[in-house]
Order: structure tokens, then C-alpha cells, then sequence
């Protein structure tokens, strides 16, 4: 009985505070509401829930601090399954139901891509991303088709050829064979690859494509090791970069092993047999060692009881939280509006604000005396480029007695270097 | 370079023509595509599963390999037994759904027919073993060095030897026993065979035993040579029915030779073509054969 008084009065407490609020801020509607497309169901269910869950989180601790404009913030999640057309109409309805004036997601890049094109940039809504890492979407804004709509909290494929090239190079290879899935982020990757790894002073030896879920690649493998070369970049996912592991290895190929991030899983490794595998090498992307990523590390673990580990986790904290401290930015809750916020509380100069409710009370009170603000978040500090886009840290990881070890850090400034070292 | 895709199209062509007999047979005498059949070189492979395990624990398990294959001798005990409950679960369908549609339904019927029992025999694994992969044994094998530059795994050669010494079996089992001919006198014309006073339950059981035999050892034998998924018989089916309309539906040595000219066309088109159209190189054989030759290359015309 207690209990029920108590909860009764806490939601009254509530209804009084939020009233309290819209009278304060009567130019918005409250709550405001913010949508979420992202596959919660589908093959990439397991990780899309753990992503989706995580922007509740950041909305949670966004409201903790007192809401957006004085109103609570309402995190709208629509299952795209993981495909396009589902994702398309999940977005169609947020936007024209729901009034969402920003939508964060997708995860595939196939996905996400449609969701822009025929809802975010006709519907003048901001779109924000936590994975897609496609550099088409960089190339549909340098040809100005996104409106500045498009933004992601994710590095995209072009520091991945970028490091996958760098470690080939480092390591000495002289010819270095690549099999590629044969998708969008697969054949971008690997002709990107081509590229960068002749331009740092390696060589390539046969390029070759697979296709997905198929039983046995022996024609391919035999294919890629034509002319004997000295290692291999393997952009695979874990069940067919297991097989096709197996049978390079088995039919002869070196174990000087080179592969894409998201290979560093453990079903992967038991696949193929961590003792075969000792002089693998691969990439991934890191979190800079700043106290703004400690602080979220810690905000999560209290909250989860588990560690962050896994992707997508910091990218889409950081695309929610710089997303709703836009909109307290704007004079006015619309995408144009809220995308020319994002600019402004990313922009260098600003006071330096963290995640966590006391960070986002500081950068309320910074907005409302008019001071600019620089959001640095989960990810570090968010400095989008004129397409959107994003740098971010890699790491280098091996496996030194079986387990999955960081050998080496590039922080983000190391990695535009190279990039641009690369691009001229 | 082209050796060694002749060397990987043989050995692989060896797995497609022991599945392609039984599919092969069951289109010639049972007169209907029966699109569960690769479901049944998943299911022989799973069940190796199964006796590994039991095996495991009543000791032996795997047992020491045989130089210089990978497996020992429990492996072929394991092929008789799961050749042994894969006729078992073939003539099960049979009784079940096959026999009990074939009296009244058309072909297309029992086409889908058996499409449907496919598609519950490959979730069932995936509802019992899960999705993800799984392997007799993690050691990996190496590939031995031929000369010519060749690799080839031993147990891939050993499969091609355990075909050759199937088909040879299953010639003479067709030329001198009876029920061997029989099978031939119905596959000509269950009608006449019947009032010649051939028993054709019997022989229709019998087809069953041996296309469900050669599916399980073929699945085995993949099973051991790359891994198990619940979509090996189903990534399997297209070369499948190439094969045996390439070879002509009821002809053994059709079926064999359709086969090896599957996987010899599938591995040297990657010299050619990109190897993202590979799956492809079966369509086109279908494709063909249906075109030039549709009764196969040593079916009979009719």
C-alpha cells in the first residue's frame, strides 16, 4: 500500500514538474520526441538491441538533466529488421505520424542509405548514424544531395583501407593477395585497398570476391593464391571468413594474415583454431583515451552492469546526445535547424562539455547564457567534416597466446595523416 | 594454375556426383524432382554428429588418425551408421509423405511436396544443432603437394577413391543381382514390372536405401572437408540437379560424370568470369543441357 502511495506521488511529482517545464518553454510541444530506426530483429538483431539500448540510455540521462527546451524527451524506436524497405517505411512513419524532427540510424549502410534519400532529405529531417560506414554517403554529400542533413558518428571505410594498407606495409609484405565479401562494404573497401597499399610502397597480388553463406570456397582461395603471395587481407564476416580461412591455410596459403574489424570475435578464432592463427593481424576502431570516454565507460557499467564492449555502443551514445543537445541549441525544432545546431555544439573553441546529467545541466546553462559549447563524448570529441563525417582512433590487435590483445594505438590525428598522405 | 582447379573441380565433383546418384534414381524411377534430397546429405553429416559423440563417450571418440588422413577408423563406421539412419529417415518420408501424395497428386504436388519437407528437415537441424557451425574435429589438414604444383587434401583423394569403389559396387549391384535389375525393369515400366511379378514396394524401398546412402557418405565426407552449417545440403542442390539432368535422369554413370563436370565447370570458370558469378556456372549447365539435350546426356529419348 505504501509502495503505491509512494509511486502515485512520484508520477504526480512528475505531471507537476513537466507541467512546471512546458511553462517555462511554451514555444515547444511537449514531450519532444526523437526517433530511432535501428534492427532489433533479423540477422543483426542481437546487435542492434544492445545499440537501441543504449540511445534509450542517452536519452535517459539527456532527461535526468531536465529534457530538451524543458520538455522530456521521448526515444521513438521503430525495427527496421534490417531491411531497406522495412527501415524506409519505419522512418516514413516517424517522420509524418510521429513529427520526429531527427531520426537516428540505421546500422547497415543498405539501410540507411534509402531511409536518407527518400525520407530524411525530402522530409528536411536530420539523419544521424551510429555504423554505417559506406563511403557513398560521403560522396552523395560532397555532391551536395544529403542538404547537410546526413551525419555520422562513425568512422567510415576510408581509415580502414587506410590501416589495413598501413599494417601490410609495416610488416614488410611485398604481395599481399585480398578476398572480399562481395557487398557494398566489401567491394568499397577492397578497391579502396588496392589503392592505398601500392601508394605506401607494397604490391598486390590477386584481388578476389566471394559471395555470402555458400558452403565452400576452394575456387576463390585457389584463385587469390595465384603468383604465391606473402599474406593476405581478408575482409570477411566470422562464419564464411572461418571457412574461407581454413581452406587458405589448408591448401597452402601463408598464415600472414591481415583481416577487417569485424572479424576480431571470438567465434571466428574457435572456428578456424586460435594455434593457427599466431600471426594474425587486424584493425578495429578505438575509443580515445580521454575522461569523457572513462565517464560513459562508468555511466554505462552503473547502469548495465557490464562493460561497453561491443559496436556500435559509443557511436550511437555520442549520435543521441549531440543530436538532443542540438535541439536545445535550435531556436526552433526543425531539421535545417537542428542541423545547423549540431555545428554549433561540435564546434572547436567552445567550452568543452562531457556526457552524464551534471555535463548536460553545464550545457544547458552555457546555451541559455548564449557561451558556445563543444560536445566531447563517448567517443571523444566529435569533429564532423563539411560530408558528415567523422575520424576516429584505431587500434591494432593479435592474438598473443590465444587472446585477443591491443598492440598498437593510432589516435585520430595519426590517422588523418595518413589519410591524407594517401589522398595526395 | 589450371591443374590445380582441374585437381579442386575433380574432388569436389566427387561430392556432387555421390549426391547426384540418388536424385538421379529417385527422378527416374519414383518419377518426381524431389528437392529434399540434398536434405539428406545434411542430415548423414549431422548424424556423424551424433555418433561422434556417442562414440566419445563410450570411448574411442574420434580415434587416432590414420596417416595421412585426418580421421581414423571410426570414421567409417560412422559412414555405415549414418548411411544406415538416413535410409531409415528416407524411407520414413517416404511412408509419410511421398507414397501417401504419390497415388493421387500431380508432379507438380509432389514438387513442392517436397520443397516443404526441405525446408522442415533443414529448420529442424537448426532448431537441434543451432545456426552456427560445427566440425568433426578443429585440427585443420593440411594439403598435400603433388607435382605440377598441385595441393590436394588426403581426404578429398580418399572420397574420390571411396567413389569410384561406390559406383563400381552399385554397377554390379545393378548388372548381376536381382534386385539390381528389377530396379532396372521398373524404372523402364512399373506397370509391366509389376505384372512380371516384380515386388515394386520393394524396389522402391531400395532406391531410397541407396540414393539416402550416397547422400549421407557424400555429407560426411563434405562435412569433414569444410564444416557443417544446416545450409550444406541446400547449397548443394543446384549442382545437384545439374549433375543428374546432365548426366540423364536413372543413369548411374550419368550422375557421376555430371558431377565431375559440375565441379570441374564450376572451379575453372573462375579463371574466366569473376568468381561472384560461380554459383551461377550450374543455371547455365541446366540451361544448356535443356536446350541441346533435354533427356541428358545418357538418359534415353522417350
Amino acid at each position: 500500500m505504501i509502495r503505491r502511495v509512494r509511486a502515485a506521488a512520484a508520477g504526480l511529482a512528475a505531471i507537476a514538474a513537466t507541467f512546471a517545464m512546458a511553462g517555462a518553454a511554451s514555444a515547444v510541444e511537449c514531450p519532444v520526441k526523437l526517433g530511432a530506426v535501428l534492427p532489433v530483429s533479423g540477422p543483426m538483431g542481437q546487435v542492434g538491441e544492445r545499440i537501441a539500448q543504449t540511445g534509450q540510455f542517452a536519452v535517459e540521462l539527456f532527461n535526468e538533466a531536465g529534457g530538451v527546451k524543458g520538455c522530456p524527451v521521448e526515444y521513438v524506436l521503430r525495427d527496421t529488421q534490417g531491411q531497406p524497405t522495412v527501415g524506409v517505411d519505419a522512418a516514413k512513419s516517424l517522420v509524418e505520424l510521429e513529427g520526429v524532427p531527427a531520426l537516428v540510424g540505421a546500422i547497415s549502410s543498405g539501410v540507411s542509405l534509402p531511409i536518407l534519400t527518400s525520407v530524411a532529405v525530402p522530409s528536411k529531417v536530420v539523419q544521424i548514424s551510429c555504423c554505417s560506414s559506406s563511403e557513398t554517403f560521403t560522396q552523395l554529400a560532397k555532391e551536395g544531395k544529403t542538404d547537410g542533413l546526413w551525419f555520422r558518428t562513425y568512422a567510415t571505410n576510408r581509415s580502414q583501407s587506410a590501416m589495413a594498407a598501413l599494417l601490410a606495409t609495416k610488416a614488410g609484405f611485398k604481395k599481399t593477395a585480398v578476398i572480399y565479401v562481395n557487398t557494398d562494404f566489401g567491394v568499397g573497401l577492397a578497391n579502396r585497398f588496392k589503392e592505398d597499399v601500392v601508394k605506401l610502397g607494397g604490391g598486390l597480388g590477386e584481388v578476389v570476391a566471394y559471395n555470402e553463406s555458400q558452403q565452400s570456397y576452394r575456387a576463390e582461395v585457389t584463385k587469390a593464391l595465384q603468383g604465391n603471395p606473402d599474406s593476405l587481407f581478408l575482409i570477411a564476416f566470422p562464419v564464411d571468413g572461418a571457412t574461407i580461412t581454413r581452406e587458405w591455410l589448408a591448401l597452402g596459403g601463408t598464415d600472414n594474415l591481415i583481416v577487417n574489424n569485424s572479424l576480431r570475435s571470438d567465434d571466428y578464432f574457435d572456428a578456424v583454431g586460435r594455434q593457427y592463427l599466431k600471426n594474425l593481424i587486424g584493425y578495429d576502431s578505438a575509443q580515445p583515451r580521454l575522461p569523457s570516454v572513462a565517464t560513459f565507460n562508468e555511466l554505462f557499467e552503473k547502469r548495465f552492469d557490464s562493460p561497453p564492449n561491443g559496436p556500435g555502443l559509443h557511436s550511437v551514445f555520442d549520435a543521441v546526445t549531440v543530436t538532443l543537445l542540438a535541439m536545445e541549441q535550435a531556436d526552433e525544432l526543425t531539421g535545417p535547424a537542428i542541423r545547423d545546431a549540431i555545428r554549433a555544439v561540435t564546434k572547436e573553441g567552445g567550452t568543452e562539455v562531457h556526457p552524464g546529467p551534471d555535463g548536460i545541466r553545464r550545457a544547458k546553462e552555457l546555451i541559455a547564457a548564449g557561451k558556445p559549447i563543444r560536445y566531447v563524448g563517448a567517443t571523444g570529441a566529435l569533429s564532423f567534416d563539411e560530408n558528415g563525417d567523422v575520424q576516429a582512433p584505431k587500434m591494432v590487435w593479435k592474438l598473443i597466446d590465444g587472446k585477443n590483445t591491443e598492440v598498437e594505438y593510432y589516435s585520430t590525428e595519426d590517422i588523418a595523416r595518413l589519410i591524407a598522405k594517401l589522398d595526395n | 594454375m589450371i591443374l590445380q582447379h582441374i585437381a579442386d573441380g575433380l574432388l569436389s565433383g566427387a561430392i556432387v556426383a555421390l549426391g547426384a546418384i540418388g536424385l538421379s534414381f529417385t527422378m527416374k524411377i519414383l518419377r518426381f524432382a524431389n528437392f529434399s534430397h540434398s536434405e539428406l546429405l545434411t542430415w548423414g553429416a549431422y548424424f556423424a554428429v551424433i555418433f561422434f559423440a556417442v562414440a566419445a563417450v563410450i570411448g574411442g571418440g574420434y580415434g587416432t588418425p590414420i596417416a595421412p588422413f585426418s580421421f581414423g577408423w571410426p570414421l567409417l563406421a560412422a559412414l555405415l551408421v549414418t548411411a544406415a539412419l538416413t535410409s531409415l529417415l528416407a524411407i520414413a518420408l517416404h511412408h509419410l509423405v511421398f507414397a501417401r501424395l504419390n497415388r493421387m497428386a500431380g508432379h507438380m504436388t509432389m514438387v513442392f511436396a517436397s520443397f516443404g519437407v526441405a525446408l522442415l528437415l533443414r529448420h529442424l537441424l537448426v532448431l537441434i544443432f543451432g545456426p552456427a557451425p560445427l566440425y568433426y574435429s578443429s585440427a585443420l589438414q593440411f594439403a598435400m603437394l603433388l607435382p605440377g604444383g598441385v595441393r590436394v587434401m588426403p581426404d578429398q583423394v580418399f572420397l574420390l577413391g571411396l567413389t569410384v569403389v561406390v559406383v563400381i559396387a552399385l554397377h554390379l549391384f545393378l548388372t548381376r543381382s536381382r534386385t539390381g535389375i528389377s530396379m532396372r525393369a521398373v524404372a523402364e515400366n512399373p506397370d509391366l514390372a509389376r505384372v512380371s511379378g516384380v515386388d515394386v514396394g520393394r524396389i522402391v524401398m531400395w532406391v531410397w536405401i541407396i540414393g539416402a546412402s550416397c547422400a549421407a557418405v557424400a555429407g560426411v565426407m563434405y562435412g569433414l572437408t569444410v564444416q557443417l552449417r544446416p545450409e550444406l545440403g541446400f547449397s548443394l542442390l543446384l549442382p545437384l540437379f545439374a549433375a543428374a539432368i546432365l548426366g540423364g535422369a536413372g543413369s548411374l554413370y550419368g550422375a557421376v560424370i555430371g558431377g565431375l563436370a559440375v565441379g570441374l565447370s564450376e572451379n575453372l570458370s573462375v579463371m574466366i568470369i569473376p568468381t561472384t558469378y560461380k554459383p551461377a556456372v550450374p543455371f547455365l549447365m541446366i540451361l544448356l543441357v535443356l536446350y541441346f539435350r533435354p533427356e541428358g546426356l545418357f538418359g534415353e529419348r522417350r
